[in-house]
């Protein structure tokens, strides 16, 4: 039979489409099914979400990996991503099985042992045209979680769909469009699964076409029903809420969009998630005046049975420089007390917040940020009011920059130490608000940033922050300064190490107690994602997302001394220790 | 139409702009050397409200040049704080376009060094825009009611600076809108009493929409008159490219042949800046 390449082509493609998921090759192979109370408290040998387990901590209790022994770490075996993009994946594992999520939505499930390859899914995302292009700039994005539930992998896709695969075999279970792509919303970030509930958060709330609406939502595992829905930017039942965006009612507004995976605490019921920043940027545009713009850059608990809002904080009130705060939020446990710890926004402030209640109870500068003049004691965030553009076009310097200070790469907390580390950037820019029309006619844009900039007198763009954590207070257990900034988000370990990454190829390990660099190793591009670990046969591995770092590429005018790669290089590198 | 060149075989071999993008992966550039021969590949916002009228402009300075027109359709779809867009403008400049059209041409055009704009091919004014029958200004609104603007336009930055400069009380209270057919919906039921927005968009308004026969083109008093510059964008390593568009350009207003094609697509304006 004779084909033409045309045809031959047509038909590899087809079967492409077909035959992905590939089958596994071992049978045999038991999974567990994921439980509740194995995210509640997951077994040590595996990383089943995003941060470890529901509280979001990034802690492993594996402890061979230690400060005596990581010195002799050897390459266990590498893989090379499906595809390019911005490295942000968070690879799981669970009963020797890794699964590695790409950019486009691309699920890969691994042997965790040999890296060799179970299956592959490939989500038919929806043919974007270019006149999507948002939605095409970030399915470019290495997404950063995916949820293992029961003998399920659950997945958001940039066509704003949750899709459930079988474990097993990737094959997708059930699949549904949960918002309209059309309008602009598309997820960024992946789920959590408690309870039976998907729950997660959609992005896109700064297209034109979302106006009004931005939302975390929880669906029936089983079915994919919406159980309910919670707007980040209009809540009829809180008038402080509708206040606070002055004269703007709710399809004026935008933003508010919840871009990292939330935490759960199964005792209360009650899951947190941050908020990101309004649009417009400028209130000078979006016409909110002083308004607090609620429940941007904000930590929001909600009841996952009701969906009701518990309580919120606002970290960043009245935000005109693209300072969002969405980013992780921990638990943490002190003397039977709960807390929510987190770094939640670009300018890198920590909070520690009581988790019942929400009540501020400190707060603790980090790098050097021009925004917040203060925070009373009761939590009351004020702003920098000489910053607030007061005429278009009107220019100011600050920090930290849109890029941070601190961005999506998420902190660690270890209850060894009871000390949070926080990865860093410290960078400033020019803010102003603009009218900018690309294409004539049809707005982009209304505030231009200038490029990254050391703060006047820093030469170090990198720090790595130990914040001892306690009821009252955050304080500075030690700082780690370098020239490059970190890219990858760090992991705390019950081997009293803290590993992490930075634009210079390196991933380090740090002591948790005293900040020394105890090992390090130079790898093939930034470090990115969430390096994790997990144990098969009683050996524990190190995994370590690699490769193209937007993280990197906007500041590395900082340190022109280190050259980035001008190929992505995004792969996982997985470390053990020698056999004895 | 008069045509100026002999560049019948013109090669425009315009090299891929190797801009150095930070959120773009290496892997995303296309920096093969484009052999175009007589043909000018030109891209399009396709959700731009002058997609035709720059469609029209484009095939009229391919005819000057004696060059193909290839349409490449362009990108849009942004978020209004533009997050992306100058990483898909140099993606589509490097990868696909010679020429993207429908470009304002003003002081904060978010193009990089790489890319240039050419001279504006139209100038086309922004309105304001009533459905009472009483008012004839945009100051016979009652300083009480709300008005809309098109969000983050020229027009919008006109009256904001205006707004800027006097008491709250004698200026409205304005909101902004991405949407204009909602916004037309708001100045219908009277949610808000005027809108302030691009010509051409209310001339597609008043096309799609039987209802949009009330509304009513006022005065801008006393706000001063605001306008967007209409060009295009070429790569600036392609100097040739850029300087023949921009002769062709202005042969093409010299001559009347934008000027008609104003008028072919109902826009207020001039040719030209």
């Amino acid at each position: 039979m004779k084909f033409s390449i045309k045809s031959l082509l047509a038909a590899t493609t087809v079967l492409v489409a077909v035959s992905s998921p590939l089958y596994a090759q071992d049978a045999k192979r038991e999974y567990t099914p994921v439980t509740d109370e194995m995210h509640a408290n997951p077994p040590a040998e595996d990383w089943l979400s995003f941060r470890g387990a529901y509280n979001n901590q990034g802690f492993s209790k594996l402890d061979l990996i230690n400060k005596d022994t990581v010195g002799k770490l050897q390459l266990a075996w590498a893989w090379p991503m499906a595809e390019a993009g911005i490295q942000e994946t968070a690879p799981l594992v669970h009963d020797g099985v890794m699964f590695l999520q790409t950019n486009n939505n691309i699920v890969e499930a691994l042997d965790a042992k040999t890296g060799d390859r179970l299956w592959t899914y490939r989500h038919e995302l929806a043919q974007l045209p270019a006149s999507w292009s948002y939605q095409l700039n970030q399915a470019r994005r290495q997404k950063n979680s995916i949820a293992l539930y029961q003998d399920k992998v659950v997945l958001t896709t940039a066509d704003a769909k949750i899709v459930v695969l079988n474990a097993a075999d990737g094959k997708v279970v059930w699949e549904k469009q949960v918002l309209d792509y059309n309008l602009g919303y598309s997820y960024t970030v992946g789920p959590i699964v408690v309870d039976n509930k998907i729950i997660s958060a959609i992005s896109g709330c700064s297209i034109a076409g979302t106006a009004g609406g931005c939302y975390i939502l929880a669906h029936d595992f089983e079915t994919g029903e919406e159980l309910w829905r919670f707007n980040t930017i209009d809540d009829p039942d809180n008038e402080e809420q509708q206040k606070s965006w002055g004269d703007v009612p709710p399809e004026n507004r935008w933003g508010g969009t919840p871009w990292t995976t939330g935490a759960y605490d199964p005792e209360t019921r009650t899951t947190v998630w941050g908020i990101g920043m309004p649009g417009p940027y400028s209130e000078l545009i979006r016409g909110s005046g002083d308004g607090n713009v609620l429940y941007t850059n904000s930590t929001l608990a909600l009841d996952i049975d009701t969906g009701k809002l518990k309580w919120y904080y606002q970290h960043l009130p009245r935000d005109n420089w693209d300072l969002d705060s969405p980013f992780e939020r921990m638990i943490v446990e002190q003397d039977g007390k709960k807390m929510v710890v987190t770094v939640p926004g670009k300018n890198g402030i920590a909070f520690g917040l009581d988790f019942d209640t929400g009540k501020y109870l400190w707060h603790k500068e980090t790098v050097y940020q021009n925004v917040v003049s203060k925070i009373d004691p009761d939590g009351t965030v004020h702003i920098n009011e000489d910053l607030v553009p007061q005429a278009v076009g009107e220019e100011h310097l600050v920090c930290t920059s849109v890029s941070g200070g601190k961005l999506w790469q998420a902190g660690a907390y270890s209850p060894l130490t009871q000390a949070y580390y926080v990865p860093l950037t410290e960078a400033c820019n020019t803010v102003a608000p603009t009218q900018t029309e690309f294409t004539a006619g049809n707005a982009v844009g209304a505030t231009k940033f200038g490029p990254r900039v050391l703060p006047e007198g820093q030469t170090m763009a990198g720090l790595v922050q130990a914040i001892q954590v306690g009821a009252t207070e955050g304080t500075t257990k030690w700082d780690y300064r370098s020239r490059p900034a970190p890219t990858s988000s760090v992991l705390a370990t019950a081997g009293g190490l803290v590993f992490g990454g930075d634009a210079a190829r390196e991933i380090k390990a740090w002591d948790q107690e005293t900040g020394e660099v105890v090992w390090s190793q130079r790898l093939n591009a930034p470090i990115g994602g969430y390096p994790s670990t997990y144990a098969i046969d009683g050996e524990q591995y190190l995994v370590v997302p690699t490769g193209y770092s937007n993280s990197a590429s906007s500041i590395s005018s900082a340190f022109p001394e280190i050259p980035l790669p001008t190929g992505s290089g995004n792969s996982i590198f997985v470390f053990k220790l020698p056999k004895q | 139409m008069r045509k100026f060149l002999t560049a019948a075989m013109l090669v425009l071999s315009s090299m891929a702009a190797q801009a150095q993008l930070s959120e773009v992966p290496p892997e995303e550039i296309d920096n093969s050397v484009r052999l175009s021969g007589d043909t000018l590949r030109v891209c399009f916002d396709r959700t731009s409200v002058i997609r035709a009228f720059d469609g029209d402009v484009a095939n009229a300075i391919g005819e000057a040049l004696f060059l193909t027109v290839e349409v490449q359709e362009g990108f849009g779809g942004f978020p209004l704080n533009g997050a992306g867009l100058l990483t898909e403008v140099t993606l589509a400049m490097t990868n696909s376009c010679d020429l993207f059209m429908g470009v304002s041409v003003s002081p904060n055009a978010p193009v990089s060094e790489a890319f240039t704009l050419t001279r504006p091919y139209a100038t086309i004014p922004f309105v304001t825009v009533v459905a009472n029958k009483d008012w004839q200004k945009l100051g016979d609104i009652p300083k009480t009611d709300r008005i809309g603007t098109a969000m983050a336009s020229m027009g919008e930055m006109n009256y904001i600076t205006w707004a800027r400069q006097r008491p709250k009380p004698e200026t409205w209270v304005r909101l902004p809108y991405a949407d204009f057919d909602l916004m037309t919906r708001r100045v219908l039921d009277g949610t808000i009493s005027g809108m302030i927005l691009w010509q051409p968009a209310l001339s597609k308004i008043l096309k799609d929409r039987e209802d949009a026969k009330d509304l009513r083109v006022v005065a801008n008093d006393p706000i001063p008159p605001s306008e967007t510059h209409v060009g295009a964008v070429v790569t600036t390593r392609n100097s040739f490219l850029r300087s023949e568009v921009d002769k062709a350009i202005d042969a093409l207003v010299a001559d009347g042949t934008i000027e008609k094609l104003i008028e072919k697509h109902g826009y207020q304006g001039r040719a030209g800046d």
